[in-house]
């Protein structure tokens, strides 16, 4: 008997800013959709654990999809990517986030990301918050400088090992040893698209003068950070939440930079405290 | 009370060359390092993952690729079996406490994953400061 999981991938394409792209997404449960964007130079196997979470799938739609670059989605098929430098910008994350909402037709989903997923989620919360019931920025915080550096493609180093070593202490010791080298196994196939990712995440992403234009009562913001996350440190992600109208943070123990990916079983506390809130503010 | 040097060298040298982590992928991790713990300081000297020697007192000249100092106080919380949040790691210590990273850097990215596999294990042997 094959040991099937009932989590199912598929292939959507769409048009983003003239770019054609072929995105892959991983996709379990029914109900209000959830839909959730993994972190920098990695994809949406760091979201394995909530995907076969039966808590979780037995009341929301989960897709995790991998962004273009990353994971199964492949760079644009309609240009000569190769031929330039890859930076990602705040206003194409955002357009891409919404056309594949659209393209699976999602109504009003919740966006879940962390860290420059996060990131991007409070900038879906500032430009659509017509489009999204709620956003749960994970590992977040109005501008995150510092991580945009040369380091994670010289030519002279192993970029592959450079990115998933390089990140390593963001997880926490405290979390368990097959998680920490899955998701530096992760870390290890995405070194190509990793620094283009935090042109967004540490340059583009800046919100330093426009939290108060964030309005949490129209769409929900619920901020969650861990302890051990060097990089967002708690007081960053609880700063920001405090400067935002409505919004929430929540303070994670013993997790650090990627919590739904090195330590599931902490995580889905936390996340299950994060959806009764915004399921308490939007009905 | 901290542990002796040479115990320290002898302990670590012992941890490193029997790590499966490491030796699984150890050819060519080969550099030299040295540990500033401000009261303390050693010079690493890798081979083919293996510890080659450890110069546990160094002279003003003696060579190394790159160095890591930080105060004995951020050293002792590196070596804690679960170090608190922002001593885990290089990377955390570098970006929040007083560790500083220096020489050619272009070594340490070059020997990331074993060096940091590497780092951890002074949670098992202890600091000597």
């Amino acid at each position: 008997m094959a040991r099937h999981s009932p989590v199912t991938g598929r292939y959507v394409t769409i048009e983003v800013d003239g770019n054609e792209y072929k995105v892959f997404y991983l996709h379990n449960g029914t109900g209000q959709p959830l839909i959730c964007q993994h972190t920098a130079g990695a994809h949406n196997h760091q979201w394995r654990g909530l995907l076969e979470d039966e808590e979780f799938t037995r009341d929301y739609n989960i897709i995790a999809y991998d962004l273009p670059r990353h994971g199964k989605s492949d760079p644009p098929h309609n240009k000569e990517w190769w031929k330039e430098e890859y930076r990602l910008t705040a206003e194409h994350y955002v357009n891409f986030i919404v056309k594949l909402c659209d393209a699976l037709e999602l109504k009003d989903p919740i966006f879940m990301g962390s860290s420059f997923g996060g990131n991007v989620a409070l900038q879906l919360a500032l430009r659509r918050p017509d489009r999204f019931k709620a956003v749960i920025p994970v590992e977040a915080a109005d501008h995150a400088p510092g991580f945009f550096l040369d380091w994670w493609r010289h030519p002279h180093a192993n970029a592959a090992q450079v990115c998933a070593s390089g990140v390593w202490d963001l997880m926490a010791p405290q979390s368990p040893e097959m998680d920490r080298w899955l998701t530096w196994h992760y870390y290890s196939q995405g070194s190509e698209a990793f620094k283009g990712d935090l042109y967004f995440y540490s340059v583009d992403h800046d919100l330093r003068e426009e939290l108060q234009n964030i309005d949490a009562r129209r769409c929900p913001v619920v901020m969650m950070t861990g302890i051990y996350d060097y990089l967002t440190p708690p007081e960053a992600t609880e700063n920001t939440a405090r400067q935002i109208r409505g919004g929430v943070y929540i303070e994670m123990e013993d997790i650090g930079h990627f919590p739904m990916s090195e330590n599931h079983e902490v995580f889905r506390v936390y996340l299950r405290e994060a959806l009764r809130i915004v399921k308490e503010r939007t009905s | 009370m901290a542990v002796d040097v040479k115990t320290w060298a002898s302990k670590f040298k012992n941890l490193t060359d029997n790590d499966e982590t490491i030796q699984c992928m150890g050819k060519y991790y080969t550099c030299s390092f040295l540990y500033d713990m401000t009261d303390r300081k050693v010079i690493v000297e890798m081979h083919d993952g293996k510890v080659k020697n450890i110069n546990t007192d160094p002279a003003p000249l003696d060579p190394y690729d790159f160095a890591l100092r930080a105060s004995a106080q951020t050293w002792r919380e590196f070596a804690k079996p679960v170090p608190k949040p922002m001593f885990h790691g290089i990377w955390a210590a570098s970006f929040c406490e007083d560790l500083k990273l220096e020489g050619n850097l272009l070594v340490l990215m070059q020997n990331l994953r074993n060096f940091t596999v590497q780092f951890e294990l002074l949670r098992k042997c202890g600091v000597p400061v």
